[in-house]
């Protein structure tokens, strides 16, 4: 019983964080249609960013979350301005292959400016504390990171559905130039779209540099995850990733302890093709 | 007119600086060697290490340094005044890439020997390439049983193998037994999925079932993985009482880190050749990289001691790295220090003759731990040894065997909880 409640409360704290991490990149999918393949490597730049400023400032990641949150809010809004939006309307895998070349651009330049080494930020104020629930043994900064990624999650969906910015972007993602029409600045949305969905991998990547190392390829299968996790969920829904990721990060935790932990991330994508099979758009793509 | 005699003055120019350039080229005596170990991807920090251990190897060849003991450190170059030119190259830890890298070296750059792959599954196709070619690999830090048991010509590896290590640990276990009453009866083995791993874990099962030790837990995991819970509370649940485990880099981190979450450890952890071995991750865990223990070759703790003439080459590599040489790394170094003898004992550059001797003589090697390098049949250092440490605030403390001892080992590994 002890096991089960464990690897219950892991799988659900695992998939929060996978749903704040994809919900950037199905924000971006949704409503621009094109795949950053930089996500993985914004996750590795906030994780670096959070790194060092703890470690040259001294500042908490439960505080430094605000900065890499808004550094990777103008990192990613940036990297729309001046490279994603010029390979919009030419060939079909033109915005594909520049957040492609945006991604080893990144992981190269931080493989040059860090090295590979592994770094793990100590003397944070949550290191090595854990919490008793139920019998089961629960590090304090991944149920910090998971609380944090369900609050953001829940702010980011009341944002698109209730405010004016949110529903000027629902406005875009259904028919771009209808929305034009009345008056939303399209551009303006895709560049705070892009801005919103690098800050909400950058929140992440901030707080999961409490318990996770940082070195150039952190990124690489949280992002192949993430792409599940929006496609599972459907592209654009941040209910739909939520669901989707807590899925992901139930049945990742039940298959690795219940079947084999070298399962876990065979289930997990067996899970998305058998999703994909039976409905191409997503359990809440619409 | 006056651009088409501007362009001509151009060409002229350029043509003569070609010219005395390839002259002073053709003129240079140099020894090509290849390497190929992961600059980038998830093994990067280890292979950019190999790197700079190589680089080390270099330095004290092509030029002189008054060490005693130390062969052809005293002498500047190899042969009559040829110097040791390296030509790197990136395997990213992908096996194909390896393959064409080495294809690349031999046929294009026209590279005399390769040293590499540090993975295992990298190793494997870059040396059946060398065969191929009749050409010299090197091997230092991989460490898979697999790779000299194919009955290859042309490859030489250093390091011990993990069949080795696994005999060690088993031999380990038995003193601890029938020593200290310990009653060590169970056997987990955490490694990653890959050709290291696999092979690890094989040997490590061969040993448990020589010894009648019953393995509790078998698992494999994802390398670059996102979590090891599940890993880890599988462990938990078998509880056993030794693991053997093969994890690198990040891995090995995440999974000291998580086992800590977890507030489990099992009596005694060793580990193969992993991050257990690598300084820069062991002064990121800080007082959580403890109590584990690993087989090493090579650490400085070991070299103040056993291998005084080694710590020279360390400063130069430490002056490369800010870190003193770790255990596989200096494999490398090694390697390179050997094929270099064994050209200078074949007086020319020529593969069958340095392959003859490589075979057949022994060597001085005073940055190993038995002092000496020999190949066996299919290219596995006979002399190869190595010895088992714990490590306590960041200095590794050899505990096994008795003749080489200098700590007690700290029994069974603390509680998390109770530190």
């Amino acid at each position: 019983m002890d096991f089960f409640v464990q690897v219950l409360i892991d799988g659900l704290m695992n998939g929060a964080i996978y749903g704040l991490v994809a919900a950037g990149l199905s924000l971006i999918w949704g409503v621009m249609d094109v795949i950053n393949f930089a996500h993985g490597e914004f996750l590795m730049v906030a994780m670096y960013t959070c790194y060092w400023i703890g470690m040259l400032v001294g500042l908490d990641p439960l505080f430094s979350w605000v900065l890499t949150g808004a550094f990777l809010f103008f990192l990613s809004a940036g990297s729309y301005k001046f490279i994603v939006r010029r390979s919009i309307g030419k060939a079909a895998m033109a915005p594909l292959l520049a957040t492609f070349g945006l991604s080893i651009f990144l992981k190269n330049f931080c493989l040059n400016r860090f090295t590979p080494n592994f770094r793990l930020l100590s003397g944070t104020s949550l290191e090595g504390k854990v919490t008793h629930i139920f019998g089961a043994i629960v590090s304090q900064p991944k149920l910090v990171t998971a609380i944090f990624s369900l609050v953001m999650l829940c702010v980011l969906h009341y944002m698109i559905k209730k405010t004016r910015i949110g529903r000027a972007i629902q406005a875009t993602a259904m028919d771009r130039e209808a929305a034009e029409l009345m008056g939303v600045d399209t551009e303006r949305i895709f560049t705070l779209v892009f801005g919103i969905g690098g800050m909400c991998v950058g929140i992440a990547g901030g707080f999961m540099t409490s318990y996770l190392a940082v070195f150039p390829e952190v990124g690489a299968l949280f992002s192949l995850i993430a792409f599940v996790v929006v496609a599972l969920g459907g592209f654009g829904s941040i209910p739909g990733a939520l669901c989707a990721a807590l899925l992901i990060g139930l049945v990742e935790s039940f298959a690795g302890f219940y079947i084999a932990p070298v399962m876990k991330y065979v289930a997990v994508f067996a899970l998305y093709l058998a999703v994909v099979l039976v409905r191409p758009k997503g359990l809440f793509g619409w | 007119m006056l651009v088409k005699s501007k362009a001509v003055k151009f060409f002229l120019v350029l043509v003569f600086v070609l010219a005395v350039s390839s002259a002073s080229f053709a003129a240079e005596k140099i020894i090509k060697i290849g390497t190929i170990f992961p600059h980038t991807g998830p093994a990067a920090v280890s292979g950019q290490n190999c790197v700079a251990a190589v680089e080390t190897a270099v330095e004290f060849i092509n030029n002189k340094y008054d060490w005693e003991g130390f062969p052809l450190a005293q002498k500047e170059g190899l042969l009559d005044g040829y110097k040791i030119v390296l030509v790197n190259a990136d395997h990213q830890g992908k096996p194909d890439i390896a393959k064409s890298e080495a294809e690349r070296l031999y046929e294009e750059e026209g590279v005399f020997a390769i040293i590499g792959c540090y993975n295992s599954s990298s190793s494997k196709p870059a040396s059946a390439v060398a065969e191929r070619l009749e050409k010299i690999f090197m091997c230092g830090a991989s460490s898979s049983a697999e790779l000299t048991e194919r009955g290859f010509n042309y490859f030489f590896r250093t390091a011990a193998t993990d069949a080795i290590e696994s005999a060690e640990f088993g031999e380990y276990i038995e003193h601890l037994n029938k020593e200290k009453g310990t009653n060590l009866t169970t056997l987990g083995l955490i490694y990653e999925n890959s050709e290291f791993g696999k092979h690890a874990a094989d040997e490590g099962k061969k040993v448990a079932a020589k010894m009648g030790i019953n393995v509790v837990a078998d698992i494999p995991f994802t390398v670059g993985a996102t979590n090891m819970d599940s890993e880890i509370q599988t462990l938990k649940a078998a509880n056993p009482d030794v693991v053997f485990g093969a994890a690198l880099g990040g891995d090995y981190s995440l999974m000291v880190r998580t086992m800590k979450q977890s507030n489990w450890a099992s009596k005694i952890f060793i580990n193969y050749c992993t991050g257990y071995q690598n300084p820069a991750i062991n002064k990121e865990l800080g007082a959580d990289s403890s109590y584990y223990m690993g087989g090493m070759g090579y650490s400085p703790e070991i070299a103040e001691v056993y291998m005084k003439a080694a710590l020279p080459a360390q400063e130069i590599y430490r002056a490369k790295t800010g870190f003193p040489l770790d255990s596989d790394s200096i494999q490398e170094t090694v390697c390179l220090h050997v094929l270099a003898q064994a050209i200078e004992k074949a007086g020319v550059l020529n593969t069958e003759k340095v392959v003859e001797i490589l075979r057949t003589e022994t060597f001085d090697s005073p940055l190993s731990l038995s002092g000496k390098v020999a190949f066996a049949p299919g290219g596995q250092n006979s002399k190869a040894f190595t010895v088992i440490t714990q490590l306590l605030d960041l200095k590794y403390r050899t505990v096994f065997p008795a003749s080489y001892a200098d700590s007690e080992l700290i029994y069974p590994f603390p509680a998390w909880d109770k530190r």
